[in-house]
């Protein structure tokens, strides 16, 4: 009996010191916050007011450096996200009806040097028509339509465009799949989109581009126009396209070869590439 | 007796409930010791040190070298960095997605790389030569393709640096 109380004795005392540890934790996370709200506007006024401004011309390392060169003014915060995922897909369809010339009635377009937008990730086609918007993703067709466009408008076009299904339809895709022109490149396709190349720096495609895995504002390949592709890539190699998020693509792009760049757009392009449908 | 057992019971449940919202009450406690004022993830190419112009090998006003590199998925940027032989180099690092790792095959160093906080650590590289940068951190579907690459050149084949340059090398 002795022995059984000593043990409940022991077992109140851990469970006493587990208690208070808890709420000593759960205070200090209380106090953390009610530190933050009651701190910040009496604490951030002087803090941007002096030293901040003090900062750069002294030790930021930035000042010393190259201009800041900004790739896109999009950066995927939690205010991003929420802005492009509240898109209404149906006032994204009275929006698009200005899209259809080009773009296609159901997403394919009509030729293969536009880019196919049906099953398009919302997040990517938004990031897309901001950049046109801002001027960071040059083109003199998209620019002028984007900058119409408020950043509502791009979320429902998103909306709307995810929405598309990508199966295929000999009436409606006109232009895809192409036919792929050298077949001979099927396999260099094939291992630089499932295996990629560690050797030189080139992920899988299809572990940003889907269907293994997606990176944010990575766009679904899968029925995308090999033509177009082709053009991107050689863009991003070039730097004439250069509104990717911390040099991503164009760091791949540069160590593809200009027959690679072609055979894993043209097989993208013939409707071959992982995740149709 | 039976009491304490109930008691125990009840609290020992609070506990296991608590111990599921650790994540909730770890975050603020993080902010309240200093922790959490590293770069934004998600938006180091607007703002800071890891704007891309600013990537790559840079000297300082005193001669020392840093190398600001970005790992993500799944590529490093700059994919290759050109440092000189016997001279110690500053790396400082940051993650723009998940927890990354790379370890300079051939070297005894390696570097943990955190979304939100900045790596920094001095390596002297001894011998000159390409060392490979692997990803040492599984962090996605391409994480095994994940590779950069270090140019050690001998001391002298490295020219200094202006103090608005930003030396990167061609990984083939």
């Amino acid at each position: 009996m002795s022995c059984a109380s000593g043990v409940h004795v022991r077992i109140a005392a851990w469970l006493g010191t587990l208690v208070v540890l808890c709420a000593s934790t759960l205070l200090l996370a209380g106090r953390d916050s009610s530190a933050q709200s009651s701190a910040k506007p009496a604490s951030a006024k002087p803090v941007s007011a002096e030293p901040v401004s003090a900062k750069p011309a002294s030790a930021t390392p930035a000042n010393s450096g190259p201009p800041v060169r900004i790739p896109s003014n999009v950066a995927w915060t939690e205010e991003t996200l929420k802005i492009v995922s509240d898109g209404d897909a149906f006032r994204g369809l009275l929006l698009a009806r200005r899209c259809n010339h080009c773009h296609g009635e159901e997403g394919f377009s009509p030729v293969a040097a536009f880019p196919n937008l049906a099953g398009m990730d919302r997040l990517s086609f938004w990031k897309q028509m901001q950049d046109f918007q801002s001027g960071k993703r040059g083109s003199p067709v998209m620019e002028p339509i984007a900058q119409g466009l408020s950043e509502r408008d791009s979320a429902d076009l998103a909306a709307y465009f995810a929405m598309l299904p990508t199966a295929n339809d000999a009436q409606d895709n006109r232009a895809f799949p192409q036919a792929m022109r050298d077949p001979a490149r099927t396999s260099m396709a094939i291992r630089l989109i499932v295996f990629g190349d560690g050797e030189r720096g080139i992920p899988p495609c299809q572990s940003c581009h889907g269907p293994v895995s997606y990176v944010k504002g990575a766009p679904p390949l899968a029925t995308q126009n090999g033509d177009y592709l082709e053009q991107q890539l050689e863009y991003f190699s070039n730097g004439v396209r250069s509104n990717d998020i911390n040099v991503r693509m164009r760091s791949i792009a540069r160590q593809l070869t200009a027959e690679e760049k072609t055979a894993v757009s043209a097989y993208y392009g013939a409707g071959l590439g992982p995740g149709v449908n | 007796m039976k009491k304490i057992g109930f008691v125990a019971a009840v609290i020992l449940f609070a506990l296991v409930i608590l111990s599921t919202r650790y994540y909730m009450v770890d975050l603020p406690v993080y902010h309240f010791f200093g922790g959490g004022d590293g770069p934004d993830p998600p938006a180091l190419h607007l703002r800071g040190e890891f704007v891309e112009s600013n990537l790559g090998a840079a000297e300082g006003p005193s001669g020392s070298l840093t190398v600001r590199m970005i790992a993500q998925q799944f590529v490093f940027v700059p994919q290759c960095v050109e440092v000189p032989a016997g001279v110690p180099v500053t790396f400082r690092m940051t993650s723009a997605d998940v927890v990354h790792m790379l370890s300079f095959l051939g070297t005894d160093y390696g570097l943990k790389v955190v979304p939100g906080a900045v790596t920094e650590a001095t390596f002297t590289f001894a011998q000159p030569g390409t060392f490979k940068i692997p990803c040492h951190e599984f962090c996605g579907a391409g994480h095994y393709a994940m590779r950069g690459q270090l140019k050690v050149v001998p001391r002298e084949q490295f020219a200094s640096l202006l103090p608005g340059e930003r030396r990167t090398c061609e990984l083939r």
